[in-house]
Order: structure tokens, then sequence, then C-alpha cells
């Protein structure tokens, strides 16, 4: 039972980053942003590449952020003024990441079990050890994506997703606010891969396939479930984190369930979406009640 | 203080002409009563104004500069619009005083800030003012307001950094009688306070009658009839139908 739990949490906090990313761009900025499941893949190959270059794994992890960022100004410039509907911007932005990743790794895998990476001196210590700062740094990342969506800026990015006109017409750039927007939840993305690479011990190709909408199952999940335990309103951003957080270790304990009543791995999704379905027409009929 | 200079405006995609030729001039402090049948180009005139339709000749100028060279910034600093659709002049899934902070953030830019108490308690000491009971809700969703309350907290809004110009597009008339009286009457007192020049378009003809110290009449697109402050007075329901309609 506790090697449940432990990988239910272990991977939950690898997968943190890119949810919390994920429910700011569909809670915040209303947009479902189909580029973070390249992104992802995005900051594992970023950090594969350089590591095995030779860089510095604190600098590794950096330009895998910063190439994020730059993967979600890349999705806002697609878009921008309207011009591309913002769902076909991400599938398009994520059809460019595709190649961009693939060229960027020079091969579908890079294996990083030999390679120095930020946790692998914790986990020749104990495995314990090397989850303790797995879940320091992901919870660093969640952390300061916190403090920012807490702050005006954050106000400003829900403010964007709730009415842009206005927004324009309160003299904001509201392009700028977009990309910032894309910038931090790409970040975040980047980071969940660039976390994952180093303790799966590989940057694959195909890691990214599904992720935002596995993402958004999740995050709907929490949502239903948080409400049900939490009645008023206000302490909005603990609440969406706790959706998050909750909708992710439900996700990773179901999965993990599954696979020990040795359900076959090809029927996970199809459980997962019946379960969502399930969800989503419960908080239906409890709206119009 | 606004010159309209020859404007003319027509619907780009088909090519109906819904202004046409219109010269006017409004005074500092001015309060504007736009008149005029369905149609005649009351709402487009507003709009033409706010900068959300382009003019497609002629020139409006605010202070002797057109509002085209105004910067974003600026302008919204300048013109300030109410419509009778609060969902476009509030955040309406934001609590009352998120909405407050957003339109703090035009004339400041903290953009790493969190919102203290103190504002928190200026802000509803400032609503107190303008309808008693919104004060004890400031930490409720827009939407969940009646349309009175938000009509009353979208004015608030806009006169919270008092602009040079009101424009108010009916904004009284998705509202029940007593509640479009209330709005009415607090428009009347935050134009009059912080002598703003206010523009507004009914089809209220006791509202024409009782606010504002100038009539501008509009029929087909066109000016029908300019109607200034000492004759404007002295016009009955009855004689104000049949002079602007």
């Amino acid at each position: 039972m506790s090697s449940l739990f432990f990988s239910v949490i272990t991977q939950s906090m690898t997968f943190l980053p890119l949810a919390l990313g994920i429910s700011i761009s569909y809670t915040i900025l209303r947009a479902t942003d189909m580029t973070l499941d390249g992104s992802f893949v995005l900051g594992a190959a970023i950090f594969a590449r350089l590591t095995t270059l030779g860089v510095p794994p604190l600098l590794s992890a950096a330009c895998a952020l910063i190439a994020g960022m730059l993967a979600g100004m890349m999705v806002s410039t697609i878009q921008r003024g309207g011009k591309v509907d913002p769902l076909l911007a991400g599938i398009l932005a994520t059809f460019i990441l595709t190649s961009g990743n693939l060229v960027i790794m020079g091969m579908p895998n890079i294996n990083l079990l030999s390679q120095t990476t930020l946790f692998s001196s914790a986990f020749a210590k104990s495995e314990f050890t090397g989850w303790i700062l797995v879940s320091c740094c992901s919870l660093i990342c969640c952390g300061i994506s916190l403090f920012l969506i807490s702050s005006r800026l954050g106000l400003l990015l829900r403010a964007l997703g709730d009415n842009p006109s206005l927004l324009q017409r309160l003299g904001k750039n509201i392009e700028a606010y977009r990309m910032t927007g894309f910038a931090l939840t790409n970040a975040l993305a980047a980071a969940s891969g660039c976390i994952t690479a180093q303790t799966v011990g590989y940057a694959d190709i195909g890691m990214g396939l599904g992720m935002t909408l596995t993402g958004i199952g999740a995050i709907i999940l929490g949502q239903q479930l948080v409400r049900l335990a939490i009645k008023k309103s206000g302490a909005r951003i603990l609440i969406e984190f706790s959706a998050c957080l909750i909708g992710v270790l439900f996700y990773f304990f179901a999965i993990n369930c599954l696979l020990r009543f040795d359900v076959n791995p090809i029927y996970l999704k199809m459980i997962l979406g019946l379960v969502l379905i399930f969800f989503l027409r419960a908080a239906v009929t409890r709206k119009l009640a | 203080m606004i010159t309209l200079k020859n404007i003319s405006f027509k619907v780009p995609e088909n090519d109906n002409i819904i202004l046409s030729n219109i010269d006017y001039h409004i005074k500092p402090h001015d309060f504007v009563i736009v008149l005029g049948s369905n149609g005649s180009g009351k709402s487009s005139l507003l709009k033409l104004l706010d900068r959300r339709y382009q003019l497609t000749s002629g020139e409006i100028a605010v202070d002797k500069k057109s509002i085209a060279r105004y910067s974003n910034n600026e302008f919204s600093k300048t013109i300030v619009t109410l419509t009778q659709n609060c969902h476009e002049s509030l955040f309406t899934s934001l609590t009352l005083f998120e909405n407050y902070l957003l339109t703090k953030q035009k004339h400041e830019n903290h953009l790493f800030s969190l919102a203290t108490k103190k504002e928190k308690t200026h802000f509803a000491i400032y609503l107190k003012n303008f309808n008693a009971k919104l004060s004890d809700k400031i930490d409720i969703v827009v939407d969940k307001l009646s349309g009175g309350e938000k009509q009353a907290l979208a004015l608030s809004l806009a006169v919270l950094y008092p602009p040079k110009i009101l424009l108010l597009d009916e904004h009284t008339s998705a509202l029940d009688p007593k509640s479009a009286q209330q709005i009415m009457e607090l428009t009347h007192q935050v134009v009059s306070k912080s002598n703003m020049t206010c523009l507004l378009t009914t089809h209220d003809l006791n509202i024409a009658k009782s606010y504002g110290n100038r009539i501008l009449a509009l029929k087909n697109g066109q000016v029908h009839q300019k109607i200034e402050a000492p004759e404007k007075d002295q016009l009955t329901t009855q004689a104000l139908l049949a002079a602007c309609y």
C-alpha cells in the first residue's frame, strides 16, 4: 500500500507544474493551449541535449524554462489579434514544436541515466532524498507561479480571460498580457518536462502526447471534488491550486489502482474518460439544481 | 472640448450610411442629451467618440487633438463609456474589489504588488456613496449582482478617476423604473460634482427634459434639431416629441 502512495505522490509531483500551467491557461486565460504538449517535450529535450553536451544541469534547466517561455510567446504571436483561432494556434505550435524538438534532440530518444542531473546526487543517497528534492523543485515552480497569479499581473490575466475588449479600453496592451500568460504556462510545462526527463532517465519525442487533455481532465475532476468540499467563495487561488493538486493526485491514484488490479493499460484512458464524463454531468446537474 | 467636424460613418460591410456630415461642438462641462428614433445613429455616434467604430470621413477632436492621435492609455483616461449592457463595462466573473483594482490599474503599473486591506477599506467607503448595499458585497462576483447594482458599480468605477468625458449609451434602459430613476439621479450627481462633459443617449423624454443642458436630435443619420439651455427648460414633453422625432 505504501508503495502505491509513493508512486502516486512522485508521479503527481513531476506532473504538478504542467497541471498548474494547464489550469492557468484553462481557468484564468480561458484558452485551451494545446502547445503545452509540445512545451513539455521541449523542456525535456533542451535539458537532455544540453546535459549530454556537458552543460551544467542548472544552466540546462534554466535554458529549458526559457525555451518554454519562447514557445508560449510563439503561440501568442500566431493567434495575435484573433487572426488564428486559439485552439488551432496551439495545434499549429505543437506541430512546429514536434519538428523543433527532433532537431534539438537529434534523435527520438536521449538517455540520461549516465548523466549528472539536478537530482542524481540526491537519488544516489537514497530514493526518498531524491524525491524530496524533486518535490521541492516542483513546488518552488508552482509557488513562484502562484505568487504571480496572486499579484496584479494575475488579476490582469484573469481580466484578459474575462473581457479582453474592456481590458483594452482600460488602456492595457492585451497582446503583451496574452504573451505573458502563455509564456508562464509554457514555462511551467517545460519545467515539468525537464523534471520528468531527470526522474525517468530519458527524454523521448513522444512523451508529451495527450498530456494537455489528461491535465484538463485531472483539473476538472479536482474542481468538482474541491467544490463538493468547499461551498463558500473566496480564497480563489488556494481553491484553484487545491483543485489542481487533488485532481492530479486522484488521476495518478486511479491509474495506479487500475494497474494494480491488472486492468489492461489499453483501457486506462477509456475508463478515465468515462469517469470524467460522469463528473462533468454531475457538475451540470448540480448547477441546474 | 469636443468638436465633430463634418463626420460621416458608413458600415464597411454594406456601405449603409449611418451618419452623414455632422458638425457639432460641445463645450467643457456640457451635458448633452442625444435623442432620435431607432436607427437614427445615436449609438453609432457614441461608438465613434469611443473609437469602437472608425470614421468614414471627417474628424472628431477632443481639446483640439484628433481622438485618433490619443494613445490607448491617454484615451482611457479621457473618455469612459457606460452602456445598457453591464457586461461591456465590468469584468463579470471577477469580484467587485477586483474590478476596482483593475480600474486603478489605469493609473498605476504595479504588476507584482498584492491587494492590501487598506485598499479594500478604501473601496468599501467609496462604494458606500453610490450604493450602501454594495459596500457589503465587495468580495462577491459581479455576476451575482442585480442589474441596478451592476449599473451603480459600473458608474462608480467609471468615475473613480473622473474622465474628461463620460458617454452614456441608454445606460438605464435595461433597468426597472425605480432603479433607472436612482441611477439617473446618481449619474446627475457625479457628473455635476466632477465637472465632467457628458453625452447621454436615451429614448426617455422625461430624462431628456429633466437632465442636461443641451439636446442634439438625430434623424436618418443627420442633425435634425439642436436645442440649447434656456429653450430646453421651457419645452414640454409633447413639444420635445414634436421637435425631435
